[in-house]
């Protein structure tokens, strides 16, 4: 891994950084590809009646409507066809319609994404923070008590079921103390501020209304911390091998040799060295929030897409559940093609694998 | 995508076992991990009441009589979360044991095959992981309908690509050393090899993930179950337990406790993991890969 000091060279996109890039991007349109073709085979099967619970009972009961359902999603064609049609109907950005909400799930999608995209995003830069921190702070104390604490402290983070300490964390700072604000993004009754990008603290900033900001991140905070605990066990556990990686390297002893302060050490020469293996892990950190945000949204009553997933596998609304997945999973592969193709801008070895 | 977890590294003499007076984490994991087998296999000696029986004060708090209270309903909690064991522990261990079955069949086969199997099956292997555990759990769940054993099988689906992906790594690597080839160069064959010198060299790594993925395991079936697609009223599950004390909010003592069990089954396995990891990759110690 990251292990060497890094020559200082100016960037220019040279032959084997392009190729790296054109494979990686094959790699993602394939996968996605893939991606749309298990989204589809586990539609086809759900043991449902997809006319009757997408038409209603009175619309079911019209041989003509049933009959223009089945010809508009090819539910009369062979599998093949089938699929075809799907992956036709998904290019003009048709996901079907939910049969729970009754509108198109793309539109669903659109309502409920921001609110978990602002979650995610407090909880990622919390769980960074943090995790970092721990990690360099165990492995500059290698093997002393303060590495041992962290240690059980990750791996208490990475054991804890995330519904079950967001229930506690909502029973103390909520019913007890009072501290938090119990559900939702916002006080019952007060109105959003003027949609922008759909997350409340950043369109408030917009607005100018510092009061709607802070009542949104207030709401934010109980939330975002517990969706954040996993994923601070598992930074800390990947911060701190990375830092162990490099630390014995001679350049950060010949870094320390010249009389440099630790600060610098440890900004400068380690960390510098150690970050890059560490953003790897972020693509695993981010699978990690929307996993823990399905579960948290539920408790929180949080009106993102984790609560919409959830109600969409409860009432086998297949539109709806094969909508996310296909969401998430695009998201979560463009995530890590993203954090592949960073790599390979900052350390060249990996391109050649 | 990263997975340096474990380098095909040949373990031969760095393998001394610490006493175990020195291994705290290893003891406490391993000594959790025998109290939920010995409470989940003689849960019917131990548990005070029926888990079932509403025959109880309803809502009732800790008390002499109901060490955890009592829930909604009128049963007895501790029964209930010792009953709870009884579904999480054994079909951790049975699903972790079929992913990682299928999984190390899976990718020994692309390992020692390379070329085309190797491709297809990386490329299914990636597919896998493009879908976050829970999404894609929740959706076989729901196709295949409610229930702890379609749970079960989710997680499955959810757990062997990971063990498909190490093992193939660990199989591509120790095909590459130079003991194993100068083991065929002096005319030991492929299968002997394979056994001699290869699989001892996997089990380790395996172990560790699986013991790792036991956790995983309790937590993904805990969550599903806590959503509803797992286990199914009245069967005593720690989930959905919990879900219960959601509903409940005020009455704190219905979701702690099956959350506790939770908490220390997975921390039990986590713990042991982790040492056993330290055993067997003792140069940078705890901190490692491994997914959820």
């Amino acid at each position: 891994m990251a292990d060497s000091p890094r020559v200082r060279r100016r960037p220019r996109p040279s032959a084997s950084f392009l190729r790296f890039l054109l494979g990686r991007a094959v790699a993602l349109v394939l996968l996605a590809v893939g991606i749309t073709l298990v989204v589809f085979v586990l539609t086809q099967l759900v043991p449902t009646n997809a006319v009757a619970t997408n038409l209603g009972e009175q619309a079911a009961g019209d041989p003509a409507a049933v009959a223009a359902f089945k010809a508009h999603y090819g539910l009369d064609k062979p599998l093949p066809l089938r699929y075809a049609l799907y992956l036709k109907h998904l290019v003009q950005g048709d996901l079907g319609q939910s049969s729970l909400t009754h509108d198109a799930v793309t539109h669903d999608l659109g309502q409920f994404i921001p609110a978990t995209a602002e979650l995610a995003l407090y909880s990622v830069v919390i769980a960074a923070f943090f995790g970092i921190s721990f990690g360099v702070i165990a492995a500059m104390r290698r093997n002393r008590p303060v590495d041992h604490a962290l240690r059980v402290v990750s791996l208490g983070g990475i054991s804890m079921p995330t519904f079950w300490i967001a229930l506690v964390a909502l029973y103390v700072g909520f019913f007890k103390l009072g501290w938090f604000p119990g559900a939702d993004r916002l006080d019952p009754g007060v109105l959003p501020p003027p949609h922008k990008t759909g997350l409340y603290t950043i369109d408030a900033l917009l607005a100018g209304d510092w009061g709607l900001f802070g009542q949104a991140l207030h709401h934010l905070v109980l939330p975002a911390l517990v969706l954040a605990a996993f994923s601070i066990g598992l930074l800390t556990r990947y911060t701190r091998s990375a830092v162990l990686e490099v630390i014995g390297n001679d350049y950060v002893r010949a870094a320390r040799a010249k009389g440099l302060p630790e600060r610098i050490v440890v900004t400068r020469y380690i960390l510098r060295a150690a970050l890059p293996s560490v953003v790897t892990v972020l693509g695993l950190v981010f699978a990690n929030v929307l996993t823990g945000a399905v579960l948290v949204e539920k408790i929180f009553s949080w009106p993102g897409i984790g609560q919409y997933a959830y109600q969409a596998a409860v009432n086998l609304d297949v539109p709806a559940i094969a909508g996310v997945s296909l969401f998430v999973a695009i998201v979560y592969i463009t995530v890590n093609f993203i954090v592949d193709v960073l790599y390979g801008v900052i350390d060249p070895r990996i391109r050649v694998r | 995508m990263s997975t340096i977890a474990f380098r095909g590294r040949a373990r031969r003499s760095s393998g001394r076992v610490r006493p175990a007076w020195r291994q705290p984490l290893a003891l406490t994991g391993s000594a959790i991990a025998i109290a939920w087998i010995v409470i989940a296999i003689f849960a019917p000696l131990i548990a005070p009441y029926d888990p079932l029986a509403q025959s109880f004060p309803i809502s009732h708090p800790p008390s002499s009589a109901h060490l955890f209270g009592t829930d909604e309903l009128g049963r007895d909690i501790l029964s209930r979360v010792i009953y709870g064991s009884r579904v999480s522990v054994p079909i951790a261990l049975l699903l972790v044991a079929c992913a990682a079955m299928i999984g190390g069949l899976v990718g020994s086969l692309a390992g020692y095959f390379r070329g085309i199997v190797d491709g297809v099956s990386m490329r299914l292997v990636d597919l896998f992981f493009a879908f976050p555990a829970i999404i894609l759990a929740m959706v076989v769940a729901a196709v295949l309908g409610r229930g702890l054993q379609n749970a079960a099988l989710a997680i499955v689906v959810v757990a062997w690509p990971s063990y498909a992906r190490v093992v193939r790594g660990l199989v591509l690597s120790i095909g590459d050393t130079e003991y194993v080839q100068s083991a065929r160069l002096l005319g030991s064959s492929a299968r002997r090899t394979l056994f001699r010198d290869v699989l001892p060299n996997v089990a380790g790594p395996v172990l560790v993930l699986a013991t790792l993925d036991l956790a995983n395991a309790i937590l993904l079936l805990a969550g599903l179950s806590f959503l509803g697609l797992g286990a199914q009223p009245p069967q005593a599950e720690w989930g959905s337990m919990v879900a219960d004390g959601a509903q409940y909010f005020q009455w704190w003592w219905i979701g702690t406790f099956p959350g506790l069990a939770i908490f220390t089954a997975v921390l039990a396995f986590n713990f042991l993991g982790d040492s056993l990891r330290d055993f067997f990759d003792p140069q940078t110690s705890w901190g490692g890969d491994d997914r959820r």
